[in-house]
């Protein structure tokens, strides 16, 4: 079987980091570009990391395209206290030295979608501001896209920036308003499963033993999000944006429900409270799969396995 | 030497923004250098073919025009067919234009053009702020760039015209308003205020008529349809024409008297959805954002208007 032809657009961001190298570690996926958006970090943070990351992997020959940097209307918001300054926690990476490709991300999420139209899929794990501007400027680009895979929103979860809404929705809401009414095909990964998808404390020392450029990033960058984590009574820390990629690499582990679901913009104590229809009330027909439930331990597992296995084949 | 003001319209033509271009084009201060269309009083694809039609009645055909956005950022569509006729420009029956867009989308126009001249570029947005918004978020370069920007739009303490709070431009596309009026421009505000008390007269049309001209007949066409939608809803004898205003503003400013105000939109959607919100009494202490058109000597508007389109209509004389 092909593998599957993805781009992410990311603010990385420490999770947003294990998802590339997931992405990398995978025989399933074709990694083809990643496009940087403002979110856990600013923008130049977030394309630098980006670079970074990819050069770590020696992957540098996949492209990075720099985008948004600011949300559409709500003021920027950077989250330092779960990713570091940097956005990569304690971990230490040289300065890349490979640059982004010229031009927007939004222009080139547009061309490369317009370019083979129903071939592209594209996974959002940061605010969701680079599709949603690529849908207002090109009506085809919707009609373009083969699906979005979308790590935001807390259904039934509590929030993580709000007692009711989660980060990346949060930080865009007007966005991910957008993009939830496109059309375009959806599969919605929210804090429900990824809580359920924690890296524990001694599942980092596995990796730490492994004497790789990679598994040792990994360590160091997730030091500062474990103890964040910790402190909000958490036994790991989230593999929120690496989820996503189970859609591709082990679905069955994945419970998908269709629901209509709407973001709050209104700008109450609800702004950016993502709600799925469970009951349908309100009669309005679904506009996306949102995973409800993930055994999430096996996914954990899996991650370890292909990041084992990376950073064994990066050791030499 | 005197240099004209370089300018660029972003525009959703619209009678009254047909009115506008026509000055512009008949304004010896001007110089326009682009026309990029957004959704509005019609459709993206209906505005462009106006804006290219307006362009080839004036005889003007070096000025690009390109297509931009087609929706508004977040809300619904909505369009003005029972204010502008089904084509937009009212009466007016204008032949198929033989110009072309250009094919960059207005906001990549708006960018390249805009950047190309810092501090050079009056851009006038006389439609939902679509277009300028994505500009912005894509290129914010273009903030430090655009020399000043002139907005149609918003009902400061005149009622709405669309709510019963809400000015068109604004209620069509508020988060679009948002941006554009955070983004730290420099910018004047024309709102309702100022644009209700311009009103064209049937006696003015009738002095335009007087030359026989394709543009006066353009103009009485397309202001007769919006004449009866004045008499029908608002009970005005004769027309608004707002855009014209905000265009003119550009070379004669003397025309109103402004505040520096901080400005907001409501987004909260409610019954105040796209309302536009001065501050007067700074009750929340911010600095202000927008410089705020409140009071116009409309008859020294009508006129320089109607001065200006009989020029243009002697000029273009088959």
């Amino acid at each position: 079987m092909n593998p599957k032809r993805i781009i992410i657009d990311t603010d990385p961001g420490i999770d947003d980091a294990l998802a590339f190298l997931l992405a990398l570690a995978s025989p399933e996926i074709q990694l083809e570009a990643l496009t940087t958006t403002q979110g856990n970090v600013t923008i130049d943070k977030a394309t630098r990391n980006a670079l970074a990351v990819l050069e770590l992997a020696n992957a540098s020959q996949i492209p990075v395209i720099s985008g948004s940097v600011l949300p559409l209307v709500q003021p920027l918001r950077a989250s330092a206290h779960i990713h570091g300054e940097s956005g990569i926690g304690n971990a230490y990476l040289p300065e890349p030295q490979t640059s982004p490709l010229p031009g927007h991300a939004v222009d080139y999420l547009i061309r490369r979608a317009l370019d083979e139209p129903g071939e592209l899929s594209i996974f959002p794990i940061g605010p969701l501001t680079d599709i949603a501007m690529a849908i207002r400027k090109e009506p085809a680009f919707a009609g373009a896209v083969r699906e979005l895979v979308i790590m935001g929103g807390a259904i039934l979860e509590p929030g993580n920036i709000t007692p009711l809404a989660e980060f990346n929705v949060y930080v865009d809401p007007h966005a991910a308003h957008i993009v939830f009414h496109s059309g375009i095909p959806i599969t919605l990964i929210p804090l429900d499963v990824t809580h359920k998808c924690m890296l524990r404390q001694e599942q980092v020392d596995r990796l730490r033993k492994i004497d790789s450029p990679i598994s040792q990033f990994i360590s160091d960058a997730v030091e500062v999000y474990l103890q964040e984590s910790f402190r909000l009574g958490y036994d790991g820390c989230s593999l929120h944006d690496p989820l996503t990629l189970a859609t591709i690499i082990a679905p069955e582990l994945l419970t998908l429900k269709e629901y209509f679901v709407d973001v709050d913009i209104s700008g109450g104590v609800s702004m950016g409270k993502t709600f799925a229809d469970i009951q349908k009330l309100t009669k309005k027909p679904a506009n996306m799969k949102v995973a409800m439930d993930v055994r999430g331990e096996e996914f954990v597992e899996l991650f370890l396995q292909r990041i084992e296995s990376l950073s064994e084949r990066s050791t030499g | 030497m005197y240099m004209p003001k370089r300018i660029l319209f972003d525009t959703d033509p619209g009678i009254d923004d047909a009115c506008a271009i026509l000055l512009a084009l008949a304004s010896p201060e001007l110089s326009v250098e682009g026309i990029s269309v957004v959704h509005g009083n019609c459709s993206l694809v209906q505005g462009t073919t106006n804006a290219l039609s307006i362009l080839e009645l004036a005889g003007v055909s070096h000025i690009p025009v390109a297509k931009g956005c087609a929706l508004p950022l977040v809300q619904p569509s909505l369009l003005a067919p029972e204010t502008h006729g089904n084509t937009g420009l009212g009466y007016a029956q204008l032949p198929e234009p033989r110009l072309q867009p250009i094919g960059q989308h207005a906001v990549d126009f708006l960018i390249e053009r805009i950047l190309a001249a810092p501090g050079e570029i009056t851009l006038v947005a006389i439609g939902p702020l679509t277009n300028v918004a994505l500009a912005i978020r894509q290129e914010p370069r273009v903030v430090g760039a655009i020399k000043e920007l002139v907005v149609m739009g918003g009902a400061i303490r005149y009622e709405g015209n669309t709510t019963a709070l809400a000015e068109f431009n604004t209620y069509v596309d508020p988060h679009a308003a948002h941006i554009v009026y955070h983004a730290g421009i420099p910018a004047t505000l024309v709102p309702l205020d100022v644009t209700y008390e311009c009103v064209l007269t049937p006696g003015d049309v009738e002095r335009l008529l007087k030359i026989e001209s394709p543009v006066t007949r353009f103009v009485a066409d397309a202001t007769r349809f919006y004449m009866e939608f004045h008499d029908q809803y608002q009970k005005i004898e004769g027309c608004v024409i707002n855009d014209p205003l905000a265009l003119a503003l550009t070379f004669a400013p003397e025309l109103c008297t402004y505040r520096d105000l901080p400005v907001d939109v409501d987004l909260s959607g409610g019954i105040s959805m796209g309302k536009t919100v001065a501050d007067f009494y700074n009750y929340g202490k911010q600095p202000a954002n927008l410089r705020v058109a409140l009071e116009v000597r409309a008859r020294d508007f009508i006129e320089l208007f109607l001065e200006r389109i009989e020029r243009l209509a002697l000029s273009s004389k088959p």
